[in-house]
Formats: structure tokens, sequence, C-alpha cells
């Protein structure tokens, strides 16, 4: 057996061991050795000048994807960057001018007349006149672009032109969430929409211009010059980077390599409250809220007792709590706290009661001796919701095997209504009209929805807020009241929590916000 | 020799041809398409019945096979369906992307490897001995994901002297690409560069222990000389052929390390497009690495013919 001293080799002593660990050292440092070029950690940080210039690099989770370009996806940050919408909705829901600089709804709300920005031009310098409008309109209405306010396009019947920045859009019939389908409508051009399906080219009206977009890497934008809004955008460039590891997305933002995400999990969330150079802002008005669905056509859901058994049972806080990262609000209702339908009686209508829920489920005779199915996509934040769900179930006598699926097979099972009898997941547009959740989201949607639930009285509420000219005002809160009373009554769809928005952003960045779609708006965003 | 190749070759293509319609087959089992995940959760069957029709989902499944044949015999990778952009560019990028980062982690290995061995070999010193021991266990038993971690902790946020993740492109910016690839080369190379050193300690050892070292100690060549010109080139050859098994680890290892720092590569093309339902990403990409496996082993035969031409006369 040879042996590591055989040979006693002088010069591998002690001044060898230390060359080579020095060589070793060398190696670990060839980043400093390249401290002559460029650091990458640096170059990220941008040359930040006081209010203007720099770069900006955000940290996303999932890539663009061009054929989503008009649909909302949990990764929509890009859409006010390249490009405009005709009006911003303001905090308190109250549409403000963007494209659109005024409007004046007919007496009968069968149409609406648009005066649109005359000094706007798309990146590569063509005009924006009302064609686009006209375009974009119709653009949305089309299957194959799966938008979800395409029912609110598709009630818009014919259009006026009144020179080129002036259109009448005329209505079937007056909708509630007309100013919803134009803060969600981005105005891209009609020339090259099918380009920018397919990431080639995106030519919009936005602050920033398309330079590239590397599939796996993110999207590379640059000022727009030509920007309609005077001394704006202060930001040289705008870079979204893809961290699909939850971990490497914090590292990123930990090590300065990005300053902005509203991708960071709710574990994280803590760490990075504790430590200094951040700031944490939460957007109350939602990034959706997460439920329990119920599948109405398996026993035992069909029972409106077990329904709302689960809807007692089920520990809300602790969903925002331990899921959530605290960043939620516990709620019975989908709606957030911004929402004209919000109320706190709505809010707090199912509390954590166990036992109510098993008086509820002994009284109704409902047999809970079977294992249910309960489904849930295999992200962190829904198996987490799931486990907490499984366990206050179990507490009232309904037990429960989780079936994860992967996010195609949930989607597909989820659009398909194919779901088990009961399962976990997130829904969004409970933000802006309370009539566009009836309309648009499809757990919710009274035509068709996943728990195959069917109420006329539902439709006649649902469409009863829908064809109305005003969204807001007593009676429309008294047609949205009319809604969460179904909703909560029914139970076909168990809210459990409002999640909010989480802006982390570096202490040296100011000003960036998000639109009611979860767009980025960077229009006054600076490095300091 | 080129009729041997000549009967080779049929059965390559039979087996790829085999492997192609397996491909489609299984892909075709997994619930869910690439329409239904690109008309987005508030789908309607309209929305994904005319995603279907445009993707060419609609059609039979015998069509949609031979389409995808006959783009692949034109050279004609085609569109993406959920991702975007081209299936060759995406390919293309991806496997560079490897490329680069498994070269990076071999330079590393055969670095780190030498070191290690040699230090563990020749080292007199107990104390050397013993952190080189140390060392490699622990690239050894240490998983890629916690050492990955801890260099990013340590060097991008702790030190802040590299960057965390991500990419720019070699042909862009190489100084800026270089430092984006240290972190990931470094974690996905420690394992193979233990398992090389310690190797080479083993096979450095055995040399070591020959006459000829002996007779060549006696005759006063130097010992810095003994180690460099006799030992190494002598404990060398296994060692190469040990690296060219780990050059394979480094290319399985890279899907992870890519996860861990973000990095664009084929790994996570793969993952990516398993996830969207992208048929043509994944079954181009699953067939490449059919393609280069029947590949390998048609050359291995034509070497093995060339070697033993009883082989080529069977």
């Amino acid at each position: 057996m040879p042996s590591s001293s055989a040979l006693p080799l002088d010069p591998l002593t002690r001044r060898t061991a230390l060359r080579a660990a020095g060589a070793g050292a060398l190696l670990l440092g060839t980043g400093g050795g390249l401290a002559g070029c460029r650091s990458a950690v640096n170059a990220e940080e941008g040359s930040a000048g006081p209010k203007r210039g720099g770069t900006l690099t955000i940290a996303i989770n999932q890539d663009f994807t061009p054929a989503l370009l008009f649909t909302q996806t949990g990764q929509s940050l890009q859409n006010r960057l390249i490009y405009n919408t005709l009006i911003r909705y303001d905090d308190d829901l109250e549409p403000q001018p963007e494209l659109a600089t005024s409007w004046e709804y007919a007496p009968d709300g069968k149409s609406i007349t648009l005066k649109l920005r005359d000094d706007v031009t798309y990146h590569d310098g063509r005009k924006f006149t009302a064609d686009d409008v006209v375009f974009a309109v119709e653009n949305l209405r089309k299957p194959e672009r799966s938008a979800q306010l395409a029912a609110t396009a598709k009630a818009v019947t014919g259009f006026e032109k009144r020179g080129d920045h002036e259109l009448v859009v005329k209505l079937a019939h007056p909708v509630s969430n007309l100013f919803d389908l134009f803060e969600f409508m981005i105005i891209t051009d009609r020339h090259s929409v099918e380009d920018a399906v397919k990431g080639k080219k995106l030519n919009g009206t936005g602050p920033f211009r398309f330079k590239r977009w590397r599939p796996g890497t993110g999207l590379s934008l640059a000022r727009n010059e030509k920007y309609w809004k005077p001394d704006r955008p202060y930001l040289d460039a705008v870079e979204l980077r893809v961290y699909t590891q939850p971990d490497a997305l914090l590292s990123a933002l930990r090590s300065g390599q990005a300053q902005l995400s509203y991708h960071v999990s709710g574990k994280h969330l803590a760490t990075l409250k504790s430590s200094s150079g951040f700031t944490i802002k939460q957007y109350d008005t939602g990034n959706g809220a997460v439920y329990v669905g119920a599948t109405l056509d398996e026993a035992p859901a069909d029972s409106k007792a077990f329904r709302q058994a689960i809807a007692w049972a089920v520990d809300r806080d602790r969903v925002v709590d331990q899921a959530l990262g605290g960043y939620g609000l516990a709620s019975a209702a989908p709606w957030p706290k911004s929402s004209p339908a919000y109320s706190e009686a709505n809010r707090t209508h199912y509390t954590h009661d166990p036992g109510k829920a098993r008086e509820l489920l002994k009284s109704s005779g409902v047999p809970t001796s079977r294992t249910l199915p309960l489904g849930h996509p295999t992200t962190p934040l829904h198996t987490a919701i799931a486990e907490i769900v499984q366990y206050d179930l179990q507490q009232i006598g309904i037990k429960t095997e989780l079936q994860p699926f992967d996010p195609a097979s949930f989607q597909k099972k989820l659009i398909s209504g194919t779901m088990p009898t009961l399962w976990v997941n997130g829904h969004g547009f409970a933000q802006v009209q309370p009539a566009t959740l009836a309309v648009s989201a499809y757990p919710f949607n009274e035509a068709r929805n996943t728990s195959h639930f069917r109420s006329a009285e539902y439709t006649e509420a649902v469409q009863d807020a829908w064809r109305q000219k005003d969204a807001d005002g007593a009676k429309a809160h008294a047609r949205y009241q009319k809604i969460s009373d179904l909703l909560l009554d029914e139970a076909f769809i168990i809210d459990l929590a409002v999640q909010d928005s989480v802006q982390v952003a570096a202490e040296k960045l100011r000003g960036p916000a998000l639109t009611k779609f979860s767009y980025l708006n960077l229009d006054d965003a600076h490095l300091v | 020799m080129r009729g041997y190749l000549l009967k080779r070759i049929p059965s390559a293509l039979l087996v790829l041809l085999l492997a192609s319609f397996l491909i489609f087959a299984i892909l075709r089992l997994v619930p869910g398409d690439a329409a239904e995940v690109l008309a987005g959760p508030d789908a309607g069957p309209e929305s994904v019945a005319a995603i279907r029709g445009q993707l060419g989902l609609d059609e039979p499944l015998l069509a949609q096979y031979a389409s995808w044949i006959g783009d692949l015999v034109r050279g004609d990778l085609g569109p993406s369906y959920a991702i975007g952009g081209q299936v060759a560019d995406l390919i293309g990028d991806g496997l560079g992307a490897t490329a680069e980062l498994t070269l990076g982690a071999l330079f590393f290995t055969v670095t780190l490897g030498l070191l290690f061995g040699v230090l563990g070999a020749a080292s007199r010193r107990r104390p050397v001995r013993v952190v080189v021991h140390a060392l490699t266990t622990g690239a050894l038993a240490v998983p890629p994901f916690v050492t990955g971690v801890l260099l990013v902790l340590v060097f991008a946020v702790g030190l802040s002297v590299l960057p965390s993740g991500g990419r720019v492109g070699l042909l862009e910016a190489p100084d800026l690409e270089l430092q984006y690839l240290l972190l990931p080369s470094l974690c996905l190379a420690l394992p193979s560069a233990a398992v090389l050193g310690r190797y080479l300690k083993d096979s450095l050892e055995r040399a070591f222990a020959e006459d000829y070292i002996r007779t060549a100690t006696a005759a006063g060549v130097p010992r810095r000389r003994l180690l460099w010109r006799h030992a190494l080139p002598n404990a060398l050859p296994p060692v190469v052929t040990l690296l060219g098994m780990q050059t394979g680890q480094l290319l399985g290892g890279a899907v992870l390390v890519e996860a861990i720092f973000a990095w664009p590569g084929l790994g996570q093309l793969a993952e990516q497009a398993l996830n969207r339902r992208d048929y043509p990403v994944v079954q181009d990409l699953l067939l490449l690495l059919v393609a280069v496996f029947v590949l390998v082993q048609l050359l291995t035969d034509v070497v093995y013919a060339a070697l033993d031409p009883r082989i080529r006369w069977e």
C-alpha cells in the first residue's frame, strides 16, 4: 500500500503548500483579477445619478411570455413600460387621463366619447391615432388573445371616428367596468402586433423602448427619448431579469444586482424586512386572493351546509401569517379594501369557528366518512395553503388527501371544469370594478365556472351589476352587496385571504408604482 | 470499413426514428397542452380551441408527427409554442450557455483536481494533507445546491465582488461574462474536482512506489523534477479517462446549478418548456440528446472496428 509519505519532496513542503493555496485564492479571486474591467455587480447598479439616468434591474420569477401579452398573468410588469393604456385608476378607482385626455358618457350609457392625446408617437415614430384604439378593442375580442376583459370588449358594437384624435365607442348596453377595460387594454402598434406576440418587436408608446428579449434571461428596455410626458422617464434603461428560484431572486436583491421585485416569496419577505437597505411597500389593492373551490356536482360538496362548514373551519389568519408572510388580509369575501364592494361585514362573514363548522355538519347530516381529494398547484404558496386547509378540515372531521398538480395540469383541470371535489388556488380581478370579477374571472363566472355552479339569481345579480353605466353610488353598492351575499351564502368559492402586492425596492430607488392590473409604472422612478 | 459504416447507419437511423415516435407519444400522454397553458387561467373553450387551431394541435396526431419529422428533415425546427421565438435559437442559446458553464467547470475541475491530487500525494506535511483531505471530503459530501447558496452568500451578498446569478453573453461583454461564470462553474466543479483530486492522489502514490522513481531518486534527480517529469505523467492517463466520465456528469449536474444561479442553459430551457407543454422545444431537445448518444455509439463502433478487423468481417 503506497503511503503519501513515500516520497519526501522538499519543494512541496510549507512553501509549496502556501503557493498552492495562493493559486487557489487566485482562482477564486479571478473576479477581483478582472477588477481592472467593469464589475458585473456594479454594472447592474448602473451609472446612477442623483435624479436622471441609471439602469434599473428588476428581478422577476417568470419570463415574459409574448403569446400572453394580452392576458393578465402573474408577470405583466412590462406592459406599462413599453405600452400605455387609455386611462389609469387612482387609489379610489377614479379614472385619470393617460392616452385619453377626457371622456364623456352618453346619458343612456350606450356610448362614450374619448378625446385622445395628439402628441403621442410610437417608438418607431408613427403617430398614435383613434385607429389604434379601434384596433386595440377589436384585438382583445379575438379568442386567441385570451384576454380576461374580452367580455367587456365584446360589448363594444361599433366606433365613430371624429378626426384622428376623437373617438365614439358604441356599446350594446351600458357596462359598469368599461374603465377597467381602458386600464387593462394596452395600446399596441396594429402593424406589428403579430411580431409582438412572437417577442420579435414590441412597438408601443410607453416610456421605454423594447431593445431585446432573451428567453430565459429577460427583457432589456431603453429610455424612449420621445415620450409624451415631458422630461420622463428619468431612468436610462430597465432590465427585467428572470430568477425562477426564490432563493436566487432573494440573492439578486440582497447582493444589489437587482433593485426591485414584486415576486419575493412570503417566507423571504420576513428576511428582507429585518435587513437594512430595502423598502417594502404593500399594495392593499390586492394581488388577487386565495380560495378553496368546491365542485358542486360531486357529493358532499353539493351540499351548501358542507361548503359553509368549510368556510367556518379554515383559520384565515394562519393562512395570512404562515403562507403569505403576513402580507394579506384574512377575508371571507374576495374584495380588497379598495373595492367598492368591500365591507367589514363581508370580510368577517366567516371566521375561524370549528365548533360552528362541526355543528353545521352535524345538523345537515352530510356524511364525512369518505376521504376527499384536495387539489392544488405544486407552487410553494398553494402547497402551504392546502396543508393548512387539510389540517383545519381534519379538525372538524373532514378527511382530505392532497393532490398536487403541476401548473399546466392544474390549469387544464381548472378551465375544463374537471377539478377534484375540493381544490386550493388563487384568483384575480377583485381589485377593480366588482362586475369584472363575475364576468372575467373564471371561478366566479356566472355563465360557466369551474365549480359547475348555476343559479338564475346569481346570473341576474351579476348581469344587473354589469349592465350599468354607474359603477359607484348607493344603487351600485346595493347591487354589489347582492353579489357578495350570494357568493358568501352559496360558498362555491370559499375565499380565504386577499393577497397584497408587495414591492421590495432598494432604498436608493424612488417612485415605482403598480397599476391595478400589476403593470409597472416607472414614469417617475429614479435612482438617488 | 465503408461497408461496415454503411451497415451501421440504417440501425442508427431506426433508433432515432423509434425514439422520435416515443418522445412524441409520451409527451402527448402528459395532461395539458400548450393551448391550455397559453389560454391562461380564465379562458373559455373558444379561446383554447382558437389557440389549438393556431398551433395545429387540432390536427390528427399522426399528421402532427409527420409534420414535425418533415420539418426536422428539412432542417426547420420551427417556432416555439409557448416560450416564444424559434426553437433553433432557443436550443442554440441554451446549448451555448450550458457548454460555457461546463467548460468553465471543466477548467476548475482540472485545476483544483491537480492541486488536490498533487498536494495530497506529494506534500510531506501532515497538516497540508489533512486540509486537502478535509476539503475534498467536504466538496464530495456537500451537494451543489448547498455549495451554490454558500458561494452566493459569501461572494455576492457578503463581499459583493461577484454577481449572484444571470448571464450577459460571452461575445457581448466577455469581462462581465467571466464574472457571471465564476461562481456557477466553481459550484459545479467542486465535487468533480474532489473525485479527480483523490484519484490523482492515489495514482501518484502508486507511481511514487514504483522502482523507476526509487532509481531516479538514487541517481540524484531533483525531487521537483521527479514529480513533474516522471511521476505525474505516469499517473495522469487513468485520471484523464476519469475526467472524460466526469465531463458527462458535469453536463448532467449543470441542470441543477443553472437553476441556482439563474443561468439560462439547456436545463432551464427544458424545465420551462416542459412546464408550458412547449412540444416542439421538448421534442427537439430530447431528440437531440438521443442523436448525440447514437452518434457517440456509432463512432465508438467505428473506432472498435478500425482497431479490430474481426469486427468488420463479422
